[in-house]
């Protein structure tokens, strides 16, 4: 299910389908602009913050931040939060990348 | 968003389960974004970014870089967190299941304990020194060991009390770490009985005491009392060792607490404390040639560097685990002090806190200044100052017994009557009241801060005087009418106008004299700092000779019925002594300026320019502040050129070759 949605973001297009750059990455990554974003880095923390800038390498900044982990190295065991404000999450430390996104929105997107 | 905290299955790998816990909110889901960011890297130019428009490129500098360790203070180290330490038997209760290694290193607990709060007196943070102590973080785990328990609540209890009362003081010194706690257990139910579980501790220990000493003497005691530890040879040593700490704590909390009282009603309690408090840092330094020699094994390393009497290195103790608490960035690495530093410490401490409570409370505000810069030559570390200013400044009044305005009154040398005036209602008065409470808070605080402080002061004293003579001339511009209340008012107004130019100018004089403590001139700029310094030393001496005519006469009058013998009239014409002492310091300041600025004129080596400012830019910057605050009125650079450009030794005295180089 997640994998088609994120196919569907990259055919992500302007409802009204007007020109040909609507289905450009770069301009559909601009729609994602303050959108909640949740990137997951390899010593397995989450960051959860509003999508502020991503440059060339890869590299994120995010506001607002909050940063979930572990409290154990085994499970199960609860997650703890706090809050960072703005955070710049280097390309070579991420692990994942997800953007928050309306059961609506993948519904209109599948039907594109 | 998720508010409360959810389970998650770990699995590095397994992303989605993680994600699971971490829901979006309850109409969103995550959508994997990471191939549409992948094509839009591609897409970029060299350079370009995707941002929105509130985004600014030198805002986002300041974005704390994750995995970066001096920015990122979450990044996991050793453990993931408090909890996961423990259970990996990083702070064990008992400590050691064998009680005399058990007593050791309690003790050295204590001992690490006291230079950590040594260290967050003297500018760290709580969460990287004090609370680092893992028993502290979770204390309620530490019930079933009594001397533990006793020791980590009373540390708990005194470090809120100092924090409360440096948070008091409010002096916002560059010590602001001092009061962040980020939320550590500073507060614990039922610290108010610290005091009595730890009595009862030490009650139990002096027995213990007691015993042995019995045993050693062959005398037997009726009560049946399990000894502190399994060896009877040391028993004595660890008993007497825990004693004198747990007494100390005891002292140093009830000097805390009678400090604390208003008024200075506890200051003679507090200094019994303080004496006892000493003898027991006494007996502290004592112990620690016994407990170094307890066990055949020595410590590696240099003992004067150690954290504990013994040498050894301290169970239970990680900063990092508090990383995350105390601040969002890492905080810079620090060094706790050595336990021998930290003894040295407290006993400053205390010898400072000694002055303070020795201090008669002097409702003149002229001696109270005195007693305030002579403390402060002591160099009183920031617990001592925050005390000092707790006991002068009070709810708003001096010592929360003297409303300013009485006091301004007896330092004005207005009569006794004159202290409930309806005057001091009006806006210029209060006003000034606020000036002298802030004049006294900002005398406590730290040299670098004070100067600073002092140095925009005189805008404010400055312009209260001018307030105050404006006021002054528009009620009583004309000749002053025959009302008996009108005249009154006109010589509060006139005594305290004085005043105030008095002040101002004693202000001057310490703001240009804290700035050779700091050695903020270079020895090139001495010359115009002491001819500044006597400029304004003449016009202080002016004032305050001026000041005590006036109150001379005031006396003179209440006496008017006495003749005036010829011992009144031979005191009359004599300088008073604190004039005298100003004038004193008048001949040394010109002296000195008049001789450097010879040497300047006369002998090359002296008269080099700096390559940086020049001579005028470097006075502007220097006295800008006394320049706007026209103090004194009329000093400029030129002026002071005027003055120096001339001098010269006068040759027929000396004997020097002024051809020669004197390096």
């Amino acid at each position: 299910m997640e994998q088609e949605v994120g196919e569907s973001l990259i055919q992500l297009g302007n409802s009204d389908g007007s020109n040909s750059s609507s289905s450009d990455p770069v301009t559909r990554v601009r729609k994602l602009l303050f959108r909640r974003m949740l990137v997951g880095i390899k010593d397995g923390r989450f960051f959860l913050g509003t999508f502020h800038c991503l440059d060339k390498q890869g590299n994120i900044i995010l506001q607002d931040t909050i940063e979930y982990r572990s409290t154990r190295r085994s499970s199960p065991c609860p997650m703890e939060q706090r809050c960072l404000g703005l955070v710049l999450i280097p390309s070579s430390c991420q692990n994942s990348c997800h953007v928050d996104c309306s059961v609506e929105e993948q519904l209109s997107l599948l039907k594109v | 968003m998720a508010d409360k905290p959810v389970y998650e299955e770990a699995s590095i790998d397994g992303q989605p389960s993680k994600l699971a816990s971490i829901p979006a909110s309850d109409t969103t889901v995550w959508a994997d974004a990471s191939p549409l960011l992948q094509a839009a890297c591609a897409g970029l130019r060299d350079g370009e970014l995707i941002h929105g428009d509130n985004f600014n490129l030198f805002a986002a500098m300041s974005a704390l870089e994750i995995m970066d360790p001096k920015m990122d203070s979450g990044i996991v180290c050793t453990y993931y967190s408090i909890d996961e330490a423990i259970e990996n038997g990083a702070a064990p209760i008992p400590i050691s299941l064998d009680s005399t290694i058990d007593v050791c290193r309690t003790i050295d607990i204590m001992d690490h304990l006291l230079a950590c709060e040594a260290a967050w007196h003297k500018g760290h943070s709580v969460a990287q020194t004090v609370f680092s102590c893992i028993y502290l973080l979770r204390l309620d785990r530490t019930a079933p060991h009594a001397l533990l328990h006793s020791y980590c609540r009373i540390i708990r209890a005194t470090c809120k009390a100092v924090v409360s009362v440096v948070s008091d003081a409010r002096t916002h010194e560059e010590e602001d770490l001092f009061t962040l706690t980020y939320g550590l257990p500073l507060n614990g139910d039922g610290d108010d009985k610290c005091l009595s579980i730890l009595n009862a501790v030490e009650e139990t220990i002096s027995r213990q005491l007691r015993a042995c000493k019995a045993t050693s003497s062959k005398r037997r005691l009726p009560e049946d009392l399990e000894p502190l530890q399994s060896n009877p040879n040391l028993e004595e040593g660890f008993c007497k060792a825990l004693l004198c700490r747990l007494r100390f704590r005891k002292h140093f909390f009830h000097v805390l607490s009678c400090m604390k009282r208003p008024q200075g009603r506890g200051l003679e309690s507090a200094r019994k404390n303080i004496a006892s408090c000493l003898t027991e840092l006494e007996s502290i330094l004592k112990s620690a040639d016994f407990l170094r020699s307890c066990f055949d094994e020595s410590c590696e390393g240099d003992i004067d560097d150690k954290t504990t009497a013994s040498g050894f290195e301290p169970i239970g103790f990680d900063a990092m685990l508090n990383s995350r608490l105390s601040a969002p960035t890492p905080p810079r690495a620090i060094k706790i002090l050595s336990w021998k530093k930290a003894v040295e410490y407290f006993v400053k401490l205390l010898h400072d806190l000694d002055v303070i409570c020795s201090y008669s409370l002097d409702p003149h505000l002229e001696s109270l200044l005195r007693f305030v810069v002579q403390f402060q030559k002591s160099q009183p570390d920031l617990v001592a100052r925050s005390h000092l200013q707790l006991l002068l400044v009070q709810d708003g009044k001096l010592y929360g017994r003297d409303p300013f305005f009485a006091v301004i009154n007896k330092a004005a040398a207005l009569p006794e009557a004159t202290k409930n005036h309806d005057i001091q209602k009006n806006e210029s008065f209060l006003q000034l009241g606020m000036l002298v409470m802030n004049l006294l808070k900002i005398l406590c605080t730290n040299a670098a801060w004070q100067r600073r402080k002092l140095g925009k002061f005189l805008q404010d004293w400055r312009v209260i005087y001018v307030q105050l003579e404006l006021a002054f001339r528009n009620e009583y511009g004309e000749v002053s009418s025959s009302s008996n209340d009108e005249n009154t008012c006109m010589k509060i107004f006139q005594h305290i106008l004085l005043w105030v130019e008095e002040q101002t100018f004693w202000i001057a004089f310490r703001f240009l004299i804290l700035g050779f403590e700091l050695e903020l001139y270079s020895t090139g700029e001495y010359c115009m700092v002491y001819w500044y310094l006597y400029a304004v030393l003449i016009k202080l001496a002016e004032k305050t000779h001026l000041m005590m005519a006036v109150s001379h006469d005031t006396a003179k009058r209440k006496g008017k019925k006495k003749k005036d013998s010829p011992k009144d009239l031979a005191r009359e014409s004599r300088i008073p002594p604190a004039v005298l002492f100003l004038q004193c310091y008048i001949c040394l300041a010109e002296g000195l300026t008049m001789m450097l600025a010879a040497l300047r004129n006369e002998i090359p080596v002296f008269h080099g320019p700096s390559p940086f400012n020049t001579e005028q830019e470097k006075f502007v910057q220097h006295f800008e502040l006394l320049q706007r605050a026209c103090i004194p009125d009329h000093v400029s650079y030129l002026s002071y050129k005027e003055s120096t450009t001339h001098a010269r030794f006068s040759i027929s005295h000396l004997h020097f070759d002024p051809d020669a180089s004197y390096v």
